[in-house]
Formats: structure tokens, sequence, C-alpha cells
């Protein structure tokens, strides 16, 4: 049996016709067939079922010349033909139709069941609505922005797959007196969500609630009580920068504009910054930032672009002692850190300033040096270049040092002087 | 009929200046005929969506059900004067948009999370609205008093209540049918303005 309470009868009721000219009703009432004279009727029309459950149905044909036989009519459920063996001929002008463990409706509009003439023309057509009642709705969250209004978001049972149009209705009152509301402006904030945008008292405890309604039944959440002063948020603060402190290269100081809507109210608030480098999305938070509208960001990567965002909680508000409700964060704000002047440990790739060329062979000894180089030194950019360049530039100073001296290539001295190593 | 009686008729004196803005009138209101058209179109395809196979197949031929106050363009209105064409023109539109706002309304109940298509359907009502004024307005202005039988809105718009009101298949087929309606009016509509502009179709 389903859950929730049983609504309207499975096999829908129509609605009462308007008044209208008894030919009219009976000429639009089923549809004639393509060609010829026949009409017929299919029953029941547009049932409402359970998933899993069968329906038994009957086609009954009635046309001029009378006598139009059941023989040759046949079923197609959503354009598809069903197997004959689903019918049989109840009588001459009746085929019937039994079918077995229904899955949920395909589309909204109902499950088109067609009773088909010989020729393939339509005789008459009638609707399938097969799904399930709807669950509980829960996890009602409420949230007053400024304390101006209320919105309230809620998940539907089941995930809300009932297969049915499942109507969604939030109802509020005030706890100890007042009459049922309904709220209106549906779709605010998603799916399951609705708006209530004025009309409502402070100081005082609301029931909140949504009921959930379709054509096999109806549900009801749990009772969520709440003061509006309780569910208070507000706008993220405006006018967030970000800036250098001086050359400082591992800080950045972040100011903001408390939100205005809620100065009046004579509320506390508190902060949160969160930041992140450019390319990541890894958000680092700060948490205790409270009743500032400034803060300065410390030990952060030098030459890196930083995004910012802001968002305040109002709590507080007439001396509530409840925390509020976040804001959303404000738009990002971007800056960067100074460049670092020196290399740092670990970091600053020992790069020659020129571009000699080096030369020299692979040397055993000096490929061990630098192994061991990088695995315990934090110089760890050295490199083969680096040593040849070295070597370059020792014998260029060592050939000017020989001339200066007068030391032939050789290694004997010549006639020019200079200081003696 | 020839091109030469389709185009338009040189008027007298100082009426010839206003040629020039007569075919302005109905050219534009050709244009307009031809956005909807495509607009129909669209509809048409939305509509056959949301109601389920077997409405979108090819092939699929549901009874064509009376719709009271309005039929679909006679085999012979090809064949009549394009006074009197215009004519069942703006009497057919001004019939279709009470017949858009009952398929509108089922279609709320049907498909109530289908806003785009209950949003075309109350555009559709309004922009025929808007075509038949103004094939109305082109009418006066080539001198063509309006003699032609009209639908009552109210008792057409009542009949289709009543159609939705005896099962949803049947309203569905309806549908399909208004909106069928509408497309072949609007075609036709576009069709009848083009014989009239220098240059047309015979």
């Amino acid at each position: 049996m389903p859950a929730g309470r049983r609504g309207p009868a499975a096999q829908s009721a129509r609605r009462p016709p308007p008044l209208l000219p008894l030919l009219l009703l009976c000429v639009l009432g089923a549809p004639r067939a393509g060609s010829g004279a026949h009409t017929a009727v299919i029953s029941p029309q547009d049932p409402t079922l359970l998933i899993g459950s069968s329906l038994q149905a009957t086609c009954s044909v009635h046309g001029d010349p009378p006598g139009a036989t059941a023989e040759g009519l046949y079923w197609t459920l959503n354009g598809r033909r069903l197997p004959p063996e689903l019918s049989r001929v109840l009588n001459t002008s009746t085929l019937a139709l039994a079918l077995a463990n229904l899955n949920g409706s395909r589309q909204q509009s109902g499950d088109n069941l067609v009773c088909h003439a010989r020729d393939g023309s339509i005789l008459a057509g009638s609707c399938l609505y097969v799904g399930l009642p709807p669950e509980k709705p829960f996890n009602i969250s409420c949230w007053s922005k400024n304390m101006k209004d209320l919105t309230c978001r809620w998940t539907p049972g089941a995930h809300g797959e009932t297969f049915l149009h499942t109507n969604y209705s939030l109802k509020y009152k005030l706890r100890w007196y007042g009459q049922d509301n309904t709220c209106e402006e549906y779709h605010t904030v998603g799916p399951h969500s609705c708006h209530i945008p004025k009309d409502l008292a402070l100081f005082t405890p609301y029931e909140i609630w949504v009921e959930a309604t379709n054509r096999l039944g109806s549900a009801r959440s749990d009772v969520l009580t709440l003061d509006i002063l309780d569910v208070v948020t507000t706008d993220p603060p405006p006018d967030v920068h970000v800036s250098r402190v001086g050359g400082l290269e591992d800080q950045l100081s972040v100011r903001w504009v408390s939100p205005p809507a809620l100065k009046d109210f004579l509320f506390q608030a508190k902060y949160q910054i969160r930041y992140r480098v450019e390319d990541s999305v890894d958000w680092k938070v700060v948490d205790d930032v409270s009743n500032q509208t400034s803060c300065r960001l410390a030990g952060l990567k030098p030459g890196t672009v930083y995004f910012v965002q802001v968002r305040c909680n109002p709590f507080g508000i007439y001396g509530s002692k409840k925390a509020g409700i976040w804001s959303e964060w404000s738009h990002p704000t971007a800056a960067s850190t100074p460049r670092s002047e020196r290399p740092g440990p670990g970091g600053g790739a020992c790069e020659p300033r020129g571009g000699e060329p080096s030369s020299g062979p692979v040397r055993r000894e000096l490929k061990q040096f630098l192994g061991w180089l990088k695995k315990h030194a934090y110089c760890s950019n050295l490199s083969f270049r680096l040593y040849d360049q070295w070597r370059a530039w020792m014998q260029k100073s060592h050939k000017t040092r020989n001339q200066d001296e007068g030391i032939l290539p050789s290694g004997r001295r010549g006639t020019a002087r200079g200081p003696a190593r | 009929m020839t091109q030469r009686e389709g185009s338009l008729a040189p008027q007298a004196d100082s009426s010839v200046s206003l040629l020039p803005h007569l075919e302005a009138k109905i050219r534009q209101t050709h244009s307009l005929a031809h956005l909807l058209t495509k607009y129909a179109e669209q509809l048409l395809q939305e509509y056959v969506q949301l109601q389920g196979d077997p409405f979108g197949l090819p092939g699929f031929s549901p009874p064509r059900l009376p719709v009271a106050g309005l039929s679909a363009p006679a085999p012979s209105h090809a064949g009549l004067p394009v006074h009197e064409r215009l004519r069942l023109d703006a009497a057919a539109l001004a019939a279709l948009p009470p017949l858009l706002d009952v398929v509108r309304r089922r279609q709320a109940e049907l498909n109530p999370r289908a806003p785009r298509l209950l949003r075309r359907l109350e555009d559709a009502a309004r922009q025929a609205r808007a075509l038949g004024a103004a094939v109305e307005a082109v009418l006066a202005a080539l001198g063509a008093v309006n003699r032609g039988p009209r639908a009552e809105p109210p008792a057409a718009a009542a009949a289709a209540a009543a159609a939705a009101a005896s099962g949803v298949f049947p309203a569905k087929v309806l549908g399909l049918r208004v909106c069928g309606l509408y497309r072949e009016w609007l075609s036709r509509t576009e069709g009848d303005l083009g014989q009239l502009l220098p240059g047309g179709p015979a």
C-alpha cells in the first residue's frame, strides 16, 4: 500500500461537462474514425493506477451501419502496437485488453492507449496515469533576507519521482493564532522552493510545512517552527578591495564595507574570508574575522595572483542569541603579491646570467657530486652547463692573468708581469 | 485568377500616391505572416512532443475533429478572388485566439511543467489577433468591406471547452487540430498576401 493519505480514487473522476447541446457533446465526446462512420469508446477513460498494477480495458465499437465488429481491432500504447495475446474479443463489438505490471507513465500528460480499426485508423483513445503517491517532503530550510521576506526550500520525498504531476504547496501560519496561509511564489531558488515576500511578523514563531498532492494521494511534511529573527541573512559585503602591504611579498590586505541593509538593526556581524591562488580550486578560509571590516592575509606565495571573497553573518539581531545565516560570497576580487627579490630555500634556480657557451666532457665524479647536491642541498638546480661555463670563465681569466704576467700558454713565463698566484 | 487580378489595382487621382504606402503595408503584413508561420511550425512541434507518442510519429492520423466555428481552408480557396480570400483569412484569424486559449488552459493541466509550450500558445493567440487586424487593415485600404460570415468566438470557445472536458485523449487531439489549423491559416494568409505584391506568384 502506498505511503501517505489515500487521495482521489484510483479511477480518476471526469469533470462534469458544461451545459451544452447534447448533439455537440456526442460529436466531440468520442473521436470519429478517419474513414467511415464507426466510433468507439474506451473504458475506463483516463484511469490513474499504481506502478505495478494491472489494467483491464475495453474498446466498444458502434456506428452506422449497426453491428460494427470488433474483429480486426487492435491496441497501441504510446504508439507501439500491443501483442495480440494481450487482447481478446469479448463480443462482436468489444475488444478487451489486459495489461499487467504497469510501468510509470512516460509523460506527465498521460500514456496514450489507442484503439484502432483494422485499417489503422484511430477509433478512440484513453490516457493512463501510472505512478506513485507522493512521499513526505522533508528537510525544510528557510531564511529571511534582511528580515523583509522568507524563502523556504525543501526536498521532495522519494527524490520527487512519482511519474505523475505532483503539486507542492508551502503553508505557514503564526504558531498561536492566525489562519493557514499558502505561499504563492514558487521555484524562486530551485524547483522545490517558495518565496513569501511580505507581511511577516517578528518576535513570534511561525509554523511552516509542505503538502504534496498528486492523483494518487497526498503527503505532508513535519512542521518547522521558527522565528524570522533567528534565520536572517543579508547581502554580501560590498566594496571588497584587496591590495598589497607595501613590499611585503607574502601578505595582502583585504578591506570591505558592512552590508548597509542591516545598519539600523543593531547587530553584530561575523565575517569570513576565503582565498585561493589563481589556478587552484581549493579555497582557504579565514574564520575568525568578527565585526571588523579589514583583514590581512599572511603566509602567501610571492608573485602569485590570489582571488578573495568575503561573506557576512548577521548574528545577534535585536538581541537574538542565535547565529544568523551566512550571506552569499561577495564577487571575487583579485590581487597579486610582490615577486620575491632573492631566491628562497628550494626556490630560485641557479641560472647563469650570460649566455657563455659551455664546453668540456662529462665527468663521472662531477655527476655524482651534482646528484648528491640534489638530495642534500637547496640549490638543486646546478647543472653541467653551469660548471662548464665556470670552467670557460676560469680558462679565460687564467689566460688573461698569464698575459699580464707574461706567461706563455705552455706555462713558461713571458715578459708581461702580473700578480703572482 | 491571373497575376494581374491578384496584384494591386491602380487607383484613381490622388489615391495613386497611396499605392506605395499600401504596398508597404501589404509587404509588412506579408512579412509578419511569414514570421508567424515559422512560429506556428515550432508550436506544433513542441505540442506533439509533449503529448507523447503517437502524436509525434510520422503517419499519425487522428480523427479530424470538427472545431465549431473554424474549418480548414477549403480546396476552392485558391480559386476565389483575392479580396474574398483575405476576408476568409481574417475571419479565421479572429476565430483562432479563443480556441488557442482553451488549448492553453487544458495544457496547463496536462503539462504544467511545460512553460515554453504554454507561453507559445499564449503568444499564438496574441499573434493571430495582431495578424487578423493587419489583414483587416489591408482589406480596408483596398476598399473591400468585410462581409464574410464570422465565427462567434464565445460559441467556438465553448465548443472547444466541451471537447476538452470530455477526456484527455480527445483534448490532446483537439489541441493538435487547433494548432494545425493555426498553422494552415497562417500559411494561407501568407500566400494570399504574397499574391498582392508586385511580382507575386500567380
